[in-house]
């Protein structure tokens, strides 16, 4: 093998591709990327045996073609620290990779290419396209209230629903929900339901921007590919029963307010600094035109906002973890934000005023 | 900075025993459960310790060591009883009180103003106060760190004061032996010995890596002590975590079946404490066993109920760890931590 790369051309799928090698490896070949040259494509693969990602790129020389696994990490960090516009040459020579850029030369340890393992496509596939920028939206609306380390392994995922001219993405902690739902041309008869793992969302994710560039997503039994660009993404799903999300959105809320989202982000922020670290609690009073929102800590300090919202009706008071809301209000995609909330002891609906594509369900907190 | 004060009775259940009973004040006595019944020294006074007597030695050893010593049972109702009165007397001079145990509490007066504000002075009114109001004699150390505090409390133990004024702190630590640094057993005494460091002034010369690569995390609260570096607060509220309830058994249990006859009784006093705790939220149960060879094994499961056969499963999963007789079986739970109670879920 054999073939001449410019640094930035190497740079751009390496970086992704090796954000999929996971630092600590069972297997030692899992922390290296494998390396094909064919033709006049050079290929990388990543994978932590639940994600692979392929990414594809040209050579504006290819002497020898051939593949090796060589270490992700420290390739990465070699290529990084070359300077830009660099040409490097990767032979391998007796067993190992040798790169050489200017007057720099890294000699790096290989495994054999059989020991690499390579996730298998599954029967019975269902093929989709949508473009980046809808996938990506339906991604970023919802990803951060996917749950981390959860005994209850299949909320550690995103649920992500294909049906009649619509993709819905749905992802839960068991404390707050999050769902956004997108009309797009996509046929899918009966609708279908996969868990993606938390980790696979996190690197679709960061391939893709808001463009119009069509992602191709083939459904397998138990795994989900999708092709965009010079990509390649392969992630294994999780097997198990998503929670039903339209059981928990709440419908009977009586006391709907409307506020400045940026407005009510930074109060909320600003109180949570003398919030109780541990319980991140914060206390909303609904009174006529304004919301009163304190906080305190055990050294008894305390904090009080008001900030004006559109609101007739009783008051209410009801404690929620100050992180749930700001991060809805993170992402919501408008100037103003409609919560709907009937009592202390129920949920509130967060989304646009009127509704938009995506709902907000925040489980409140005893005070 | 900081000024904290560590208030300490001075062999608590001993000294109300001889409060209430002059004739025990100048013999050697313990408190604790008897040799037939495998007891161990929760407290001894002075004339025991005398005879090399300590608090957690076996009580069989302790009577060999001084055949005279008189024994008495712990009665914990009484001693609760005078605690709670030296808690109280610690509140009057503030409210950032720490209670570690019945016995011992820190204090965090850096904000009081009476006395001055004088550390030395707050110690000696302590010291008079719980004397003239319970007829126990405590000992108080004044230092700007928790770790210090304790430190000093235990220097002219007994009827200590000692202070650890900020300018004083560092001649303290560099002639301080690092044996004495809070965490320091005879395992990591040894491997300190062993790289020759003996005085915090020896410590003081390992880098952190260093000290992190040979004792873990503990690596840095050495370097950190050695520099009386410890930024932990008097805690108010210090949260439950577990509750449990163990036995030492008078003859080892020889098999499964007899584990299982002696578990039933350990699980209904744990149900009896959960109860007096206000029967809190559970996540876990476990059950501890220690073989007659004394290794110790814990099994535990995911539960939200203290039933008996949980705990029964549990024990045939522990049981088959070792298979020998048993010393000592327990029962416990964990209980959900405060955040997780406060927040209200979506789905059960």
């Amino acid at each position: 093998m054999r073939f001449t790369i410019t640094r930035e051309d190497l740079l751009r799928p390496l970086s992704l591709v090796a954000g999929v090698v996971e630092r600590r490896q069972t297997l030692p070949v899992l922390s290296n990327v494998l390396l094909e040259v064919r033709d006049t494509q050079l290929a990388l693969t990543g994978t932590d045996l639940e994600v692979e990602l392929i990414g594809r790129t040209a050579p504006h020389h290819v002497d020898e073609p051939g593949s090796a696994t060589v270490p992700a990490r420290k390739l990465m960090d070699i290529c990084k620290s070359l300077p830009e516009r660099t040409d490097i040459t990767f032979t391998l020579e007796e067993g190992r990779a040798v790169l050489r850029a200017g007057r720099s030369r890294f000699t790096l340890s290989t495994l054999p290419v059989a020991e690499f393992p390579n996730i298998e496509g599954s029967q019975s596939d269902t093929t989709l396209t949508l473009t980046r920028g809808t996938l990506k939206h339906l991604i970023d609306a919802t990803s951060f209230a996917m749950a981390q380390q959860d005994v209850r392994y299949y909320l550690n995922g995103m649920l992500l629903e294909f049906g009649h001219h619509l993709v819905r993405t749905v992802a839960t902690d068991g404390h707050r929900l999050a769902v956004c739902a997108r009309s797009a041309e996509v046929e899918v008869e009966p609708s279908q339901k996969l868990i993606v793992p938390r980790k696979g969302i996190l690197e679709l994710a960061r391939l893709l921007d808001g463009s119009d560039e069509p992602v191709e997503l083939t459904i397998g039994g138990t795994h989900l590919r999708a092709q965009t660009g010079d990509f390649t993404f392969t992630s294994k799903l999780v097997d198990g029963k998503f929670p039903d999300y339209e059981r928990v959105v709440p419908r009977g809320g009586d006391k709907v307010i409307i506020a400045e989202r940026g407005e009510l982000r930074q109060v909320l922020s600003r109180t949570a600094i003398l919030s109780n670290e541990k319980y991140r609690g914060v206390r909303l009073n609904l009174e006529e035109h304004n919301l009163r929102v304190t906080a305190n800590n055990p050294e008894q300090e305390e904090a009080e906002e008001n900030v004006a919202i559109e609101y007739e009706g009783d008051t209410l008071e009801v404690g929620f973890n100050v992180g749930y809301l700001v991060d809805v209000l993170g992402v919501l995609d408008a100037d103003r934000v409609q919560m709907t909330l009937s009592d202390p002891n129920s949920s509130a609906l967060l989304e646009e005023p009127g509704g938009g594509d995506a709902m907000y369900v925040v489980m409140p907190m005893r005070l | 900075m900081r000024k904290i004060l560590h208030a300490d009775c001075d062999c608590f259940y001993a000294a109300v025993e001889m409060r209430d009973d002059p004739a025990l004040r100048d013999i050697p006595i313990a408190i604790g459960g008897s040799p037939e019944t495998r007891g161990v020294v929760a407290t001894c006074n002075y004339p025991a310790r005398a005879f090399g007597i300590h608090s957690a030695m076996p009580m069989a050893r302790a009577m060999r060591l001084c055949p005279h010593l008189t024994r008495l049972s712990p009665d914990f109702e009484k001693y609760r009883a005078v605690s709670a009165r030296i808690q109280a007397l610690f509140h009057e001079l503030t409210s950032l009180v720490e209670p570690l145990s019945l016995d011992e509490a820190y204090l965090d007066v850096s904000e009081v103003t009476r006395f001055q504000g004088s550390a030395t002075w707050m110690a000696r009114w302590l010291k008079q106060e719980a004397l003239a109001r319970t007829g126990i004699v405590i000992s108080v150390g004044a230092a700007p760190s928790k770790f210090l505090a304790k430190l000093a409390s235990d220097w002219d133990k007994p009827d200590g004061l000692c202070v650890i004024a900020p300018d004083e702190v560092e001649p303290f630590l560099l002639a301080l032996p690092v044996k004495q640094l809070h965490g320091v057993g005879p395992a990591t005494a040894a491997k300190l010995e062993a790289l020759e460091i003996v005085t915090c002034r020896d410590l003081r010369e390992w880098p952190l890596e260093s000290l992190i690569e040979r004792f873990g995390k503990f690596g840095r609260r050495l370097f950190e002590l050695a520099r009386g570096i410890d930024e932990r607060p008097v805690q108010i509220e210090r949260e439950r975590k577990s509750v449990s309830v163990e036995t030492t058994y008078h003859r080892d249990l020889p098999d499964l079946a007899s584990c299982h006859d002696a578990l039933t009784p350990l699980v209904e006093r744990l149900m009896a404490r959960l109860a007096r705790h206000g029967t809190p939220a559970i996540q876990k149960l476990y059950v501890k066993v220690r073989f007659n060879d004394f290794s110790s094994t814990t099994l535990e499961a995911a539960g939200r109920e203290a039933l008996a056969a949980r705990f029964q499963a549990l024990l045939d999963g522990a049981w088959a760890r070792g298979e020998r007789p048993v010393r000592l079986l327990g029962v416990g739970v964990r209980l959900t931590p405060e955040a997780q109670r406060r927040q209200m879920t979506l789905f059960d």
